[in-house]
């Protein structure tokens, strides 16, 4: 009995402490454990592949803030890495209001990597309050939403932007998305209303609820969490389109490793409520 | 080990620490940063929503090119401020309801298209579902789970007879998907500390790469 009374009684801190250090560990030493991709990981992969270089551009929505950071930045530099490497060009907006610093120093990181040009392989158009009327008057004039990209300048006067009118000029959405609004309203508003294929990126929270829209061919590909960006991270690079530092895959040996000590914490936890449980 | 000279990295670092200190207990530290965080995420948004929002959309408009239509938002919206003064508060019920209004009218049909009609279409077994035995498969399990799911929450009928087995049915796979989610959500949480361990040990103390 004393045994269970233990497991019981674990203090929270040396939860905290082991989970710290299998947290820490693997980052300093790490094991290597591989990354398999998902099919929802692939068919997003599939889509931004298909789009054909110097086409209709790829929209991409920051619809998160730094709290979500770890698992959607890294999906975002991934994102960019791909279509930069196949000639695709880039709109990138924030429907979230912090999500306009993350979009610009993506694009700052990403862009003169392959050599980029602003206002010609992409455009930065910043962030709009009110989601509902930014997705539905987009689809019918994405001037008359942002009259002027992020940094002030006239979308006329951008050369990529010469071409582009509304969502029918438009390949696909990405939505990284980290609550509401997020894919969600993507696919209410411009992808049920006017057709736009939606793809998304998601908090591993929020995974399980974006998955029947997978099914539903309403998204036509899905990352969850840091897993779905180390596993995007991992197709770019099989596909030789970036050899970039890959910070998701760098966590997934932390991941498993942690998810493996709350497991076995789990357990304990159960052995010792069946142990003591006569006593009550 | 390369530690950064950055003092930014070092206060991002320090306020990451100070958050992590509650882990222990509450203290001064955490406090502050929390406190910093609040107030700092507060005046970002205002900046940002008048330089993206109030100023493009109606400062300018209004002010510099003279549209005089914009009067009529820029009314509704101080309305809300009417909110402060008690004989004159029922005029924030104008705003609310322009907004509650034109909100609703638009969502109602999109939300239920997407979330509602393509959902049912969804559950909804075809013929070319069946091309593969595994689609075909997962298509029926769907069905039998959604089925049996909305049976479980129909309170209408006792839970005796043909109900009984199928409310059964409905709450383990009602389980499963709480798993499921909680499982996702253990993912999540350890992803973020995953991001703060890498902050600290590449960014700030250069141990990793």
């Amino acid at each position: 009995m004393r045994i269970g009374e233990a497991l019981l009684k674990i203090d929270r801190r040396v939860i905290y402490l082991i989970l710290g250090i299998a947290v820490i560990a693997p980052l300093i030493k790490p094991i290597g454990i591989p990354v398999n991709v998902m099919p929802e990981t692939q068919k997003l992969f599939n889509a931004i592949d298909q789009i054909p270089p110097n086409d209709k551009p790829l929209l991409i929505s920051v619809d998160f803030d730094p709290a979500a950071m770890p698992e959607l930045y890294p999906m975002l530099l991934a994102i960019l890495r791909h279509a930069f490497a196949k000639n695709i060009r880039v709109i990138v907006l924030a429907i979230w209001a912090p999500g306009t610093g993350l979009g610009e120093m993506a694009l700052q990181t990403v862009a003169p990597e392959y050599n980029k040009t602003y206002g010609k392989d992409y455009v930065f158009l910043g962030y709009k309050p009110g989601m509902t009327a930014v997705m539905l008057g987009m689809g019918e004039s994405i001037r008359g939403v942002f009259p002027t990209d992020y940094y002030g300048t006239p979308l006329d006067s951008l050369e990529m932007m010469q071409s582009i009118r509304n969502y029918r000029d438009i390949a696909m959405c990405v939505s990284l998305s980290a609550g509401t609004p997020g894919y969600l309203e993507w696919i209410s508003y411009a992808g049920a209303r006017y057709g736009l294929k939606i793809g998304t990126g998601v908090t591993a929270v929020s995974a399980a609820d974006a998955y029947p829209y997978v099914q539903t061919g309403q998204l036509c590909g899905l990352l969850a969490g840091l897993k779905g960006a180390s596993e995007y991270e991992t197709l770019i690079e099989r596909h030789g389109y970036s050899k970039a530092f890959k910070p998701a895959c760098q966590g997934m040996d932390s991941q498993s490793l942690a998810h493996l000590v709350i497991m076995i914490f789990i357990v304990l936890g159960n052995i010792g409520y069946f142990l003591t449980r006569r006593q009550r | 080990m390369n530690v950064s000279h950055d003092p930014l990295v070092w206060f991002a670092a320090l306020l990451t620490l100070s958050i992590f200190s509650f882990l222990y207990k509450d203290n001064p530290f955490y406090r502050f940063a929390e406190h910093l965080f609040v107030g700092t995420s507060m005046g970002y948004w205002i900046a940002l929503t008048w330089h993206n929002a109030v100023k493009p959309n109606l400062w300018i408009p209004l002010v510099k090119e003279h549209n005089l239509l914009y009067i009529i938002p820029l009314i509704l919206g101080l309305f809300y401020f009417l909110r402060f003064v008690p004989r004159l508060n029922w005029l924030v019920r104008l705003p609310i309801a322009f907004s509650l209004g034109w909100a609703s009218g638009v969502a109602i049909p999109a939300v239920f298209q997407a979330s509602i009609i393509k959902q049912i279409q969804g559950t909804m077994l075809t013929p070319t579902m069946f091309n593969r035995w595994d689609t075909g498969l997962w298509s029926v399990v769907i069905l039998i789970g959604v089925i049996c799911t909305i049976l479980f929450f129909f309170f209408s009928v006792e839970r005796r007879g043909v109900m009984k087995p199928i409310a059964q049915i409905g709450i383990t796979f009602l389980m499963i998907g709480f798993g499921a989610s909680f499982g996702y959500t253990v993912m999540a949480r350890i992803s973020l500390l995953i991001g703060r361990m890498q902050f600290l040990l590449r960014d700030w103390l250069g141990i990793v790469q």
